[in-house]
């Protein structure tokens, strides 16, 4: 897995790509908690290049969400694959998360 | 296929949970396929509903083909094909015939004598692989699972199709299919200390077109089902520490719910579903087995 963090105004977009699971999470997850202690609160995960993610990636998304929304931010998906959607949707994870179809579109989501 | 009292290293070993999803769970036997082929050894199985004839085959120590050859002998359109016509007059008139809890629209006569055919005298705690069925408590709506008992009992528990089978009676206990309590019970298998889980789910298909009071009912439960599925998935994904990886096949055709005739098709999806997660669970698996022989060397030297 490659994470890439970079500034887009006052939106961090965190990009995510190979595989989260029980191998790379731990990693994510430190990654993002980095962001959330450093005030980058509105994030955005740019998922362009995320082919897989197991339970493990999920808990990863949750703890940042619920961390992000508790501080008056939020963690907002863009451009989700096939593959990665469905263990979303079966996670339930699409009624809880906001998706974009891209990177632009999540971050002038944070405008509204 | 698998031993149960196999010596062999735990690390390299997975739980498989195959959900409910009639005939569409042989999918699970092109998952066991690939399994094979990259050498890891089933540590456990775990069944529900279609899920749980499949399951059932595979922690017999069957080979594939002869897998499919069962699976074609005990599930064709003939199990409910008989309609109990006492069934309907019951519904109708409970007053003159008497209704209570014993009652399915089809006749079960069928399907018993194809699994009886099939598993016989079978006990499941005698299985070469670890199994666990499970079925709904009718009575309180619970999660029950048999690791023990007659296979065939919990087999015809864990399919009993609500309005289409009766329910099954195990030790004074009335059983419902288990999808009607968690459609994927990865639960069970985290448990039964499962620590990598390869879950194959299966949503219920959607009606094309509402034709009849059974395609309406049909509906009904898929929309139910589906639902308890993604919450159930999402509880034990992130409530529990366990690795559950989804094996989720794509078909791109439809699969009725005999569609027999299809198995070769529905294995072929479910061998490609599990191929794209082998590079991962190979990777997976690797680590905890450099992580088990590390704990055994400082056990050793210390």
């Amino acid at each position: 897995m490659d994470i890439n963090v970079k500034p887009a105004g006052d939106v961090t977009v965190v990009q995510i790509r190979g595989s989260v699971d029980g191998l790379t999470a731990d990693e994510l997850l430190a990654t993002l908690d980095r962001e959330v202690d450093a005030g980058n609160v509105r994030l955005v995960a740019d998922l362009t290049g995320l082919d897989y993610t197991s339970s493990a990636g999920l808990r990863a998304l949750l703890g940042t969400l619920k961390r992000t929304r508790s501080k008056g931010g939020d963690l907002r998906l863009a451009a989700v694959q096939p593959p990665v959607r469905k263990v979303l949707e079966l996670a339930g994870f699409t009624g809880i998360l906001k998706l974009y179809d891209d990177v632009p579109a999540a971050i002038a989501s944070y405008a509204g | 296929m698998n031993d149960r009292n196999a010596p062999d290293r735990p690390a390299r070993s997975v739980a498989v949970v195959i959900g409910s999803g009639s005939v569409k769970c042989a999918a699970a036997l092109g998952l066991v396929r690939v399994l094979q082929r990259e050498g890891i050894r089933i540590s456990q199985l775990v069944g529900c509903s279609g899920g749980a004839i499949y399951a059932s085959i595979v922690a017999m120590g069957l080979s594939i083909e002869e897998c499919v050859a069962a699976s074609e002998r005990l599930w064709t359109r003939e199990v409910t094909a008989h309609g109990d016509r006492r069934a309907l007059l019951r519904v109708l008139m409970p007053k003159v015939f008497g209704f209570d809890s014993d009652f399915g629209l089809r006749s079960d006569e069928l399907v018993l004598a194809r699994l009886r055919e099939a598993f016989g005298d079978t006990r499941i705690e005698d299985l070469p692989t670890p199994l666990h069925l499970t079925a709904t408590d009718f009575a309180n709506g619970e999660l029950t699972v048999f690791s023990r008992g007659s296979l065939v009992d919990a087999v015809r528990a864990s399919m009993a199709v609500p309005f289409l089978f009766r329910p099954w009676k195990i030790d004074g206990r009335l059983y419902l299919d288990g999808y009607m309590a968690d459609p994927l019970p990865v639960g069970v298998a985290m448990r039964e200390g499962a620590q990598t889980i390869l879950a194959m789910g299966f949503e219920s298909p959607y009606e094309e077109r509402i034709s009849s009071g059974a395609r309406f009912a049909f509906q009904v439960s898929s929309i139910l089902s589906n639902n308890l599925l993604k919450s159930q998935f999402a509880f034990h994904a992130l409530a529990h520490h366990a690795e559950v990886i989804p094996i989720i096949p794509e078909f791109r055709q439809r699969i009725h719910l005999f569609d027999t005739a299809k198995l070769p098709y529905i294995i072929e999806e479910g061998e490609r579903a599990a191929e794209a997660q082998m590079p991962y669970l190979l990777r997976l698996l690797a680590t905890e087995d450099r992580e088990e022989r590390a704990v055994l060397h400082r056990r050793a030297t210390s």
